[in-house]
């Protein structure tokens, strides 16, 4: 299962440079893997409903780049730590842990 | 006077700011600090609220107080002052009031543990200091910390590519007009879930009383992991009315995992401050292994190449794409500070 996993990942290795030098994506399609289609969708039906008022999108990108630390403990995933199993993976990245190189 | 303005932002132009309108005050205020702590320097918000004029002046240092508003902890003002410091006239003696401790920007405790020890690399290290005089929990503050940093004439480049083994893990539990049982009940439960790794680990419980507690009750977890090559990754977890100080400090525990497992030499909440000082540094070419940049830095790196014309080099750390880890690299612009020579 990591094996196909580490292929995963490796199939979706970004290029960063192009994508932070290169592109006018927001810094947030940039991090997520979705290029621009929620914001586009978002500002489409708005010219629909009114073609003077548009409603800001970007607050929300305003705000994470304005702090440092990630603002919604509840999106950081934490709940995996529950588990011994996760808890284990880690443990190679300790000094006490086993010496393999992954 | 002969010294120059920093001539990389010298264009005196209007700018367009966040797409929001510039209106709360806290930016005001950080406006309003960085005019303290320069000479020179002209800012001028449009009326509208969504253009500035900027034009530099030198970074002049020196003693300087200045009130935080309670809307912003103290670290959001600390954090780009600290990019400042370094490159002033006279080194800073900065006194700053108000929130030391919040869920939105680092707190003084990380600063002084983490922030700080990540200039050493670069040459700024004797003298650099941040002392904690008083604890100000939100909503009322009342907190006081002195920041201390020297100057230097240019700064170093940075080769750190190898994040080493977590060697040892630190912590400070604070607890503010609550009972003072409350940060070893923190300390108790982040414990639980860290003893299992290794055995150096120390938890500091720091309580402070009466007039030095600040004016709100709170209490915080801020956790440290040091690898064999000095890479530091930081997690920290505030009080929340109604949520017991062992889910605080699980939270600021697991947060510390998930920091462990991103991995690299600088954790991402230190990402930005890194990149400027490599940019900033001589010239030669800078490396740095971390973990995927956050949406802040790569606005970051956008503005570092608006500013300086520095461009990082983003690479796979390891060519066989095991690890998930990226090399930045630059070319140091070799930013040399002419205050200094006056001096």
């Amino acid at each position: 299962a990591s094996a196909s996993f580490k292929l995963v990942r490796q199939n979706k290795r970004k290029d960063w440079t192009t994508l932070i030098y290169s592109s006018s994506l927001s810094p947030r399609e940039v991090v997520r893997d979705e290029p621009g289609t929620a914001r586009n969708e978002d500002h489409k039906e708005n010219d629909q409903v009114d073609d003077f008022f548009t409603l800001k999108a970007t607050d929300a990108d305003a705000d994470t780049l304005d702090a440092t630390k990630e603002m919604n403990p509840l999106a950081l995933h934490l709940g995996k730590w529950e588990g011994e199993e996760a808890l284990d993976s880690i443990r190679h990245l300790f000094i006490t842990g086993v010496n393999d190189t992954s | 006077m002969t010294t120059t303005t920093d001539d990389q932002h010298s264009s005196l132009q209007w700018s367009p700011l966040l797409s929001s309108p510039f209106s709360s005050l806290y930016a005001k205020r950080l406006l309003r600090l960085v005019e303290k702590v320069t000479n020179g320097t002209v800012i001028e918000i449009s009326l509208t609220g969504t253009a500035i004029l900027v034009k530099p002046g030198i970074i002049s240092g020196g003693p300087v107080t200045h009130d935080c508003p309670l809307s912003r902890s103290i670290g959001y003002f600390l954090e780009p002052i600290i990019m400042l410091a370094p490159f002033s006239k006279k080194p800073f003696s900065l006194t700053l009031r108000g929130i030391t401790t919040d869920d939105k920007d680092l707190s003084v405790d990380l600063i002084r543990t983490v922030t700080l020890p990540h200039l050493e690399p670069f040459g700024i290290s004797d003298g650099l200091e941040l002392k904690i005089k008083k604890r100000g929990s939100p909503p009322l503050g009342g907190g006081e910390v002195l920041f201390l940093c020297p100057i230097v004439k240019k700064v170093k480049t940075l080769n750190f590519i190898e994040p080493g083994k977590i060697k040892r893990i630190r912590g400070i539990a604070h607890a503010v007009r609550v009972s003072p049982q409350f940060s070893n009940r923190m300390i108790e439960a982040a414990r639980s879930v860290l003893n299992r790794y290794i055995p150096d680990i120390y938890l500091y419980s720091d309580v402070y009383k009466g007039e030095e507690g600040g004016k709100s009750p709170g209490y915080a977890l801020s956790l440290v992991a040091e690898t064999t090559t000095a890479a530091l990754h930081c997690a920290e977890a505030v009080s929340r009315p109604g949520v017991a100080p062992e889910d605080i400090s699980l939270e600021a525990t697991r947060s510390l995992l998930s920091e462990i497992e991103r991995g690299g030499c600088v954790d991402q909440k230190h990402q930005t401050l890194v990149l400027l000082m490599m940019a900033l540094g001589s010239e030669d070419v800078g490396r740095c292994r971390m973990a995927e940049p956050t949406e802040r830095t790569v606005q970051f790196l956008r503005d570092v190449r608006d500013t300086f014309g520095t461009s990082f080099k983003i690479v796979p750390a390891d060519k066989l794409g095991e690890s998930p880890h990226l090399l930045y690299s630059c070319y140091g612009t070799g930013y040399i500070n002419t205050n200094r020579t006056l001096a």
